[in-house]
């Protein structure tokens, strides 16, 4: 463009004198970094007349080394001598179909400006014979477009689409050496992206000095300057750049047809992220090889502004992060290579409450070859508002997994957890993460349990071996088994599995066997009436969905125990009755229920299958029942006087009224219908 | 048992030809569930209002019977009924979630990307971003998110429907079934991948 325009002034210019009309038609004109061909120069100047009509035209113009081209170049104007001897001419340029634009130029003994403008776009350049290899541009608003070609040298799948630039370039080109741009560009409101979409930015701004040079054999870019907001994503990977400046240095070069090399990359986010290293591109632009330093002394913005794309993704958005990190990563060959991590107190607190960690520190280290060692502590934390304490971690990698060098143990909930022989892999490709280890829980206290998870007030302590799980495929699995100790008897958890531990609706699957649970504990807990005895039983198959029961075979029934009174009373028969949607036989008038306190029983037994939110409900085994005629079974079976039986009726109960009903009856705020 | 019933059948066809017969999976059930499910998310406005169906409760399967309101729960607990025939249920209380999620999630941001072409069906029943560049810079983030919130529902909820139904092993069928809802209930002018893995548009 440069060039095209001292060219064609340069043919205007000098065989004026004489004639009125005059017209040129050159073949094809070579400069050093602009070729025109087929131009056709025309001027017409009236006899009497202050000024001349200029026309220039151009079939093609193009610049190889700057990557322009353009068919049908058409500029018309006035063309006036000045008082000071110069030459002036400001009129109307069309290439093809774009829009116009206004081309002025001067021509001074030795001096020639030339301008480009459009709307309050200006594009402005300055020549001085006694530099003639030099060219000066001014940049006022130039759209960022006018750049494609240039970028497209560089980047070809690269597509600007919007954004200003100023500023001031220094061209220096001489024959026979490199092409040389040097300068300052300040950019507004940029925004790039590539036809499929992995790569795009948007209200980018930034003021940059530049040097580029351009020989046949090597092409050099630095980029020295600030970045000044936007936003830009990379494939999974979205940076919302702050309002606050970030520096940026980039030193690129490209030899032959090879890929680019970026020697240096710096990028100073104050305290947030300061990245330093370099990178190796292939030719088609993929990532071969990077080294990159990473520092960050306050990790909490980081997550808004440099690692939200990939924690949406992964259903961790809102993750909140506290503390200083420093990282490594290492590409070689296109394949991730190593990378390690130093954490300095950080923290890690999920905003759906699932998980938190507290006071992470060390540099637990990944190697996908030979073994590294490394170490992981923490102060403390939370599993689904279980709190646990402080642990130290030590890690070993090699091969692309992670093993704990030693047995871990994890104060929590007033006693221990201790994992062993865990092995780790790190998702890659379409294997989702494996994990492996064995788990001894100790004497962990059932009321703590019971207050985080917002239970009724269990006491009891909870213990167990669980000698391999694996996490594979989103399914936990433990092989062994829990006991707890509760209401002066125990359950046994075996057959214990999760699905989407931190996923979408967790589930929990567990077969219960209940042995010798005191009633009155129990029913003191749940605030039901009281009932003595010891019950024992069984709940096959419970699976827990968003931990809520949605399926399970149970199984319940007291069982007579030696110095242990079987007494129910009046309100627990009341509550039973309602739940159970049963009704009274009794030797007394059921009306005169009222007039005791409590009764002697010899059974209590209740079964309840639950699969489609409704409870397929039984009750004693084997017991005669007053009112089996009508298809009823016995919940409690009386003993002595008054001699009172509990009967069932309705067998399918929908579990929702049913959990209502209990709810209720635990509250206290359920009356019985009594016959 | 269901799972033994075509055993003779096997035998018979083991001898005559090389056909074997697994386990009964009631497909026309599944279709039906899963077209309930998917029709819900996506929304019928496309289709002329058709009159709700008033809610027979049925005797054999009615789980509909439980949602009406019935005085008798007031005093006592309403019976329930039974499920008779084989059935694909998708009414358990965390499936029923998953869905309502769904649906406020494709009317705040699904919708738009898959009129826009930006989404598509896949032929595994899930969602991907087809056309990234359809989606302004500034929303690529929030619907990428959507999508691998959404393809984790997705995931789960198959999953769930199979074991809600006390069949885990029918989780891939089910997710067939539903692939195939999916692409049937998609609007026109969506995209979808065929069986063979190219992008088609409805």
């Amino acid at each position: 463009m440069v060039t095209l325009l001292l060219l064609a002034a340069g043919l205007v210019a000098s065989p004026l004198a004489s004639a009125r009309v005059m017209q040129a038609h050159v073949q094809r004109v070579v400069g050093a970094a602009v070729t025109l061909e087929d131009v056709l120069v025309r001027l017409d100047w009236p006899a009497d007349g202050a000024a001349g009509e200029l026309t220039v035209s151009a079939a093609a113009v193009n610049t190889p080394d700057l990557g322009y081209r353009y068919r049908d170049l058409h500029w018309r104007c006035p063309l006036r001598h000045t008082p000071d001897a110069h030459w002036t001419c400001d009129g109307v340029l069309v290439s093809g179909r774009s829009a116009p634009l206004r081309l002025a130029v001067d021509i001074g003994a030795a001096t020639t400006h030339a301008s480009l403008s459009t709307g309050n776009a200006r594009f402005a350049l300055d020549r001085n014979d006694a530099s003639p290899d030099a060219t000066q541009l001014d940049l006022t608003r130039v759209p960022l477009v006018w750049a494609q070609a240039l970028l497209s040298q560089a980047w070809a799948a690269g597509r600007l689409t919007a954004g200003t630039l100023d500023g001031h370039l220094a061209v220096h080109a001489p024959t026979a050496r490199p092409l040389q741009v040097t300068g300052t560009l300040a950019v507004n409101g940029a925004a790039f992206e590539t036809p499929d979409a992995t790569l795009a930015g948007e209200q980018l701004g930034g003021r940059f000095g530049i040097d580029y040079r351009k020989a046949r054999a090597l092409t050099t870019v630095t980029l020295d300057g600030a970045l000044q907001g936007g936003e830009f994503l990379a494939g999974n990977a979205y940076v919302a750049l702050p309002p606050s400046a970030i520096d940026l240095r980039i030193q690129a070069q490209q030899r032959g047809g090879a890929g680019w090399q970026l020697p240096v990359i710096a990028w100073h986010d104050g305290q947030v992220l300061v990245a330093d290293g370099s990178a190796a591109f292939d030719a088609q632009t993929n990532l071969q090889g990077l080294d990159l330093d990473l520092h960050s002394g306050d990790v909490a913005p980081l997550a808004g502004r440099y690692l939200s794309g990939w924690l949406a993704l992964a259903g961790l958005s809102d993750l909140q992060l506290g503390g200083a990190i420093d990282a490594k990563v290492r590409v070689a060959g296109g394949q991730l290579h190593s990378a390690s991590l130093a954490l300095h107190d950080v923290d890690l607190i999920d905003a759906k409450g699932r998980f938190r960690f507290e006071g992470l520190e060390g540099a637990p280290s990944f190697s996908a070859t030979k073994p590294v060692s490394s170490q992981l502590r923490w102060t403390g934390g939370q599993l689904y508002g279980l709190d646990f304490g402080a642990a130290s971690v030590p890690i070993v990698s090699s091969d692309g997994e992670l093993r704990l060098r030693d047995a871990v143990t994890l104060p929590a909930l007033g006693g221990s957890l201790r994992f062993d022989g865990m092995t780790l892999r790190p998702p890659a490709g379409d294997d989702g993460a494996d994990i492996r280890f064995g788990l001894s829980l100790d004497a962990l206290d059932i009321g703590q349990l019971a207050k985080s998870l917002g239970w009724p007030a269990f006491q009891g302590q909870l213990s167990g071996r669980i000698p391999n799980a694996r996490y594979s495929g989103e399914r936990l699995v433990f092989d062994g088994g829990l006991t707890m100790q509760l209401f002066g008897g125990s359950v046994q958890a075996s057959s214990l599995s999760m699905e989407r531990p931190f996923g979408v609706a967790p589930s929990l699957t567990a077969d219960l066997a209940l042995d010798g649970i005191d009633l009155q504990s129990l029913t003191g807990v749940f605030d039901f009436g009281s009932i003595t005895g010891r019950l024992s039983g069984r709940i096959d198959a419970l699976r827990l969905v968003d931990w809520s029961a949605t399926a399970f075979d149970a199984e319940l029934h007291t069982v007579k125990t030696d110095g242990v009174k079987q007494r129910i009373s009046q309100r627990a028969v009341q509550n039973i009755s309602s739940v159970g949607d049963a009704s009274f036989t009794s030797t007394l008038q059921s009306q005169l229920i009222g007039l005791f306190n409590d009764f002697g029983y010899s059974r209590i037994g209740i079964s309840c299958r639950l699969s489609n939110e409704v409870c397929a409900m039984g009750g004693l085994e084997d017991a005669d029942t007053s009112g089996s005629e009508t298809g009823g079974f016995t919940i409690v079976q009386g003993s002595g006087v008054p001699h009172l039986t509990v009967v069932g009726f309705n067998r399918l109960v929908d579990w929702p009224t049913l959990v209502e009903r209990l709810a209720a009856a635990s509250k206290g705020d359920v009356k019985p219908v009594v016959e | 048992m269901k799972r033994w019933m075509g055993m003779p059948m096997t035998a018979v066809l083991a001898l005559t030809a090389c056909v074997t017969i697994n386990v009964y999976f009631p497909a026309a059930e599944a279709k039906e569930a899963a077209k309930q499910f998917v029709e819900k998310v996506i929304g019928d406005e496309a289709q002329p209002p058709a009159q709700p169906e008033p809610e027979q409760p049925k005797p054999d399967g009615g789980m509909a019977a439980l949602m009406q309101f019935d005085p008798l729960m007031l005093v006592g607990i309403s019976p329930a009924y039974a499920q008779g025939a084989p059935d694909i249920t998708i009414k358990t209380p965390a499936i029923q979630a998953i869905q309502s999620r769904m649906e406020s999630r494709f009317d705040a941001s699904l919708r738009a990307g898959f009129d826009s072409g930006a989404l598509g069906f896949t032929q595994d029943g899930l969602v991907v971003v087809r056309d990234a560049s359809k989606v302004q810079l500034k929303d690529r983030v929030a619907v990428n998110q959507a999508v691998a919130d959404d393809n984790r529902d997705r995931k789960a909820v198959y999953r769930e429907v199979a074991v809600a139904n006390g069949h885990p092993e029918w989780e891939s069928q089910i997710r067939g079934v539903f692939a195939k809802q999916w692409i049937a209930s998609a609007r026109s002018g969506w995209w979808y991948q065929n069986a063979s893995g190219g992008w088609k548009q409805k």
